[in-house]
């Protein structure tokens, strides 16, 4: 019961920071840092 | 249901990775933090969930993710001369299968821990890190505290999950390391922008950094009691209120006393009376032993070469006081002994250049995010420094927290090339070469960005 609700807390808590990185633009580039690279 | 979850998770970060490269390495971070594989007993378990994630990690990073701002540095040089040289001697080993077992892991987390700085081209990506590195473990110190608080704990009776004694879920590895995330838990309570502050995030960061502070009274590992002792001295050189908080540290821990199963206190007290302890007689006698060893291999003899120690060690048991006292002494014998220090490990497997190259490692981690903290202390304490120069001093500050934290632990078990430790030199790595390189403008423009500054400010 208790491993489950370890598990159940930590994966919910990284599932969404995960979705929230994909709706992030400055995943992939700094926002104050101009146009893209390459 | 639990397998099928922890399958789905996998899966879907994986598939997540595909839009955003980047999640990919946090998929593999977590896979090698958590090992959903050992809890899981089927899906996860009948498929190579960490090689899939290191080529999805590694893959995704060559062909999709820009790599313009990715930098390497000298530590990374070091990672990758450490990782030949272990290579080198694992060819020569003395034990060559055990050496080759233990290669099969050691060098695919320095290769990753080469790797992740490449990644860690923004500052949400080095959050990102922190956090998934937080969270994996943080699941183990959840259930791990939540069970000591419940039911006390016990020596090798702690279960986190799975009953294994291996990587984190070995207690004097998960004591230190639990302890260890304490200043990365703080940062990202503070500067989080994944998790914003607020009160939710203030109170799960509290109710987290209980469970990993109950880890070592959980496992009785005397090495977590010395890393909470070091990190509370640490502490001392970065909060606002000296006196208030030593105050406060000392009435919590006479507070807290009580409390403490008695199994605990017994077994924390054997770190004064050493000599009486066998365990802790045996370390002492291991590190006699390496330090004999070297002198005829001064280049180590590869993963595992403790396993050709012999030992006689005494042990001595003093009893009542004064006049009547007495001393019970005990000779025993013991073989293939491990290290128990990392400092030991290094020098009996890798002989003194390991060591040397080690320490080098560890060393300049300490002096780089010493050299970041002051930096960045005196620009956000610039007035009208704005809040995109708040962050990166306390998070220099956090990482070498938590490296002296396992620099004080790895001297009492042997994680000179655990993942978790090796994952957070490439943060540092990573925080060193992205704070350089857009610090690069600033320094060839600096007037321009002082004026900038103040305007902001105004």
């Amino acid at each position: 019961m208790v491993d489950l609700f370890a598990l159940a807390l930590s994966h919910a808590l990284l599932a969404l920071a995960a979705w929230r990185l994909v709706l992030r633009g400055d995943l992939d580039r700094d926002i104050d840092q101009g146009p893209p690279h390459g | 249901m639990v397998d099928l979850a922890l399958f789905m998770f996998v899966v879907a970060l994986l598939a997540l990775s595909l839009r955003r490269p980047f999640l990919a390495v946090m998929a593999y971070l977590y896979v090698d933090i958590l090992a959903p594989q050992k809890i899981s007993w089927h899906l996860l378990a009948s498929i190579p969930i960490s090689l899939i994630t290191f080529v999805a990690a590694f893959g995704l990073w060559a062909v999709a993710d820009d790599k313009t701002d990715s930098r390497f540095s000298l530590r990374q040089g070091l990672l990758l001369v450490l990782l030949v040289y272990c290579g080198l001697t694992t060819l020569g080993a003395d034990f060559p299968e055990a050496a080759a077992d233990k290669w099969a892991w050691v060098w695919k987390a320095l290769l990753f821990a080469i790797f992740l700085p490449l990644t860690l081209r923004t500052r949400l990506r080095i959050e990102a890190t922190a956090l998934f590195m937080v969270l994996s473990a943080g699941a183990i110190a959840i259930t791990g505290g939540i069970k000591t608080a419940l039911t006390g704990g016990g020596y090798g009776a702690l279960t986190m999950f799975v009953a294994e004694n291996s990587g984190l879920y070995e207690g004097s590895i998960i004591s230190c390391v639990a302890i260890a995330i304490i200043p990365l838990i703080l940062w990202l309570a503070r500067y989080g922008t994944i998790y914003p502050p607020g009160p939710l995030v203030r109170v799960f960061a509290v109710a987290l950094i209980f469970a990993c502070l109950l880890i070592p009274v959980g496992t009785q590992a005397r090495t977590g009691l010395l890393c909470i002792g070091m990190l509370g001295i640490l502490m001392l050189r970065s909060v606002r209120h000296r006196f208030v908080y030593l105050g406060g540290a000392v009435a919590l821990a006479m507070a807290a006393i009580p409390f403490l199963p008695a199994s605990f206190t017994a077994r924390m007290n054997t770190i004064e009376n050493h000599q009486a302890d066998q365990s802790a007689s045996t370390r002492i006698a291991v590190w006699k032993w390496t330090l004999g060893y070297v002198q005829d291999h001064p280049f180590g003899g590869g993963f595992d070469a403790y396993r050709s120690n012999r030992l006689v060690i005494e042990t001595r048991q003093v009893e009542g006081s004064g006049s009547h006292t007495d001393i019970e002494t005990k000779t025993v014998t013991d073989q293939a002994r491990a290290y128990h220090s990392s400092y030991f490990e290094m020098l009996g497997e890798q002989g003194w250049p390991g060591l040397a190259l080690w320490l080098w490692l560890q060393l300049s981690g300490l002096w780089q995010m010493e050299k970041l903290r002051r930096r960045w202390g005196r620009r956000a304490a610039v007035e009208g420094a704005g809040p995109e120069l708040q962050w990166q001093a306390p998070l220099a500050n956090a990482l070498q927290q938590a490296q002296l934290v396992y620099l004080i632990g790895g001297a009492f078990v042997g994680i000179a090339f655990q993942p978790f430790i090796l994952m957070l030199i490439g943060m540092q790595c990573g925080l060193w070469t992205y704070l350089k390189r857009v610090d690069e403008p600033a320094r060839t423009k600096r007037p321009a960005i002082t004026g900038l500054q103040a305007s902001s400010g105004a």
